[in-house]
């Protein structure tokens, strides 16, 4: 199944001004639809990531519209069509 | 004596790094870079003429990393894969840079960082090592962190001894090391820790600052979460220097090329604003053994002003300092007089000064 990934305009950055990525292939879970956007855009990884490989704590990930840190995080299975990483709303 | 015409700052805040250049006692300012993101440490990396810029940007969301810039500032570079990173046997994460410094050898930088640990490079930036034994010292799983996390924020190196490095870090207190870093000792005799039960520990302490002094190679000088200390033997044992401050607690420290130590006194880690709402400098010229208040130039009425550790510095005799009300003032007499440079910055997290030409 093709997924999209929409990325906060704060990342655009790292992507040579994308928000929107493409990925048509089929993926297994949600840390293998991101391994393969590090494929395309490397320094999105050291900023959606931290050192240790974990979703930053001020990052939240959907898969469609539910928060994959109340799934199984990284490794959520992939039953929808759509990922957006957002930064969280946390700030001063 | 610099002229002002000489004079570059790298004023890193809350929302950006702010750069300024003197001309005159005129100041252009170029910034923010790396607009909403927080800067606590840069350097200008002015050894064989190279002029490169380094700073340590802080997404809250996406995370720290070191940067460079070849330009002076105009650009700087994100690498893709960051320069810094925690290994993973660590089992951390960066969380924040607070001090880039030069090491003893030209081509040798080092970076204190939160988690508690030094990264370190022999080859003028190009590639980062985590220093081990500081991180595998065995003192680590006792070290607390305070407010701003647990963090290497200080690292004094020397220019005629390469291999001794000192370093502070809240909380743990003054470490330093003789043989390049393979092994640090704890050199915290003397200081204080009024929030334990056991005021005077081996470690422990909430060090906020240290320097040293530009001729006397063995002096050093400590501003401590409440105390002030001189050292005359290379930052090992510590001596009060209080008498005649109105508060001992404070952050930033600096000692300018004259030997005048500044700090600026904050009333309490209670309240954590300037004495009396007057923001006063304080200036030793006799290694802390007296003080005497700077007023000349700073607001001495309903000034509740705070100056992180970092936000003091000097270059020459040219003295510095920022506040998190995001003033920026600066003295050209050694801190006789003052003047405000900027008055409506971000919270000011750095200052840093240069003379540049």
């Amino acid at each position: 199944m093709a997924i999209t990934i929409y990325l906060s305009g704060h990342l655009k950055t790292f992507t040579g001004g994308d928000t929107e990525v493409a990925l048509d292939s089929s993926f297994s879970s949600v840390g293998a639809v991101l391994n393969s956007l590090w494929k395309l855009h490397p320094a999105l990884r050291d900023r959606i990531l931290n050192d240790q490989g974990e979703i930053r704590q001020h990052v939240n990930i959907f898969l469609g519209s539910d928060d994959v840190r109340r799934l199984d995080g990284l490794r959520t299975a992939v039953d929808a069509n759509e990922i957006h990483i957002f930064n969280a709303v946390s700030g001063g | 004596m610099a002229k002002d015409n000489e004079l570059l700052l790298m004023v890193g805040t809350a929302k950006g790094l702010f750069i300024l250049r003197g001309n005159k006692g005129k100041w252009s300012i170029d910034g923010p870079h790396f607009a909403g993101r927080a800067v606590y440490s840069a350097f200008l990396d002015q050894r064989k003429r190279r002029n490169e810029m380094w700073a340590g940007p802080v997404s809250w969301h996406f995370g720290a990393e070191l940067s460079k810039s070849t330009d002076m500032g105009k650009t700087w570079d994100e690498p893709e894969n960051r320069r810094i990173k925690m290994p993973k046997t660590t089992k951390k994460s960066l969380e924040n840079i607070w001090q880039i410094a030069p090491g003893g050898n030209d081509d040798s930088l080092y970076v204190g960082v939160a988690p508690a640990a030094v990264f370190e490079s022999h080859d003028r930036g190009e590639t980062w090592s985590l220093n081990k034994g500081l991180w595998n010292h065995p003192h680590r799983k006792k070290w607390t962190p305070g407010f701003g996390g647990l963090a290497v924020h200080t690292i004094v190196t020397d220019k005629k001894n390469p291999n001794d490095i000192k370093i502070a870090l809240s909380t743990g207190g003054v470490y330093q090391t003789s043989d390049g870093g393979e092994n640090w000792r704890v050199t915290n005799t003397g200081v204080k820790a009024y929030f334990l039960p056991n005021q005077f520990p081996e470690f422990g302490q909430c060090v906020h600052k240290i320097a040293r002094h530009p001729r006397k190679k063995n002096t050093y000088f400590l501003q401590n979460h409440h105390g002030v200390y001189r050292s005359r033997d290379g930052a090992v044992t510590w001596q009060e220097i209080e008498h005649g401050l109105p508060s001992n607690f404070g952050f930033g420290l600096t000692v300018s090329d004259s030997g005048s130590v500044f700090i600026v006194p904050l009333d309490s880690d209670g309240k954590r604003y300037t004495v009396d709402g007057k923001l006063r400098v304080y200036r030793s010229r006799d290694d802390g053994t007296s003080w005497q208040a700077m007023t000349k130039g700073l607001p001495q009425k309903n000034a509740y002003e705070v100056v992180l550790r970092d936000a003091v510095d000097s270059a020459g005799n040219n003295i510095f300092f920022g506040t998190k009300n995001g003033k920026l003032f600066a003295s050209g007499d050694d801190g006789d007089s003052w003047k405000l440079i900027e008055g409506s910055l971000p919270e000011i997290c750095a200052v840093k000064a240069y003379t540049f030409s």
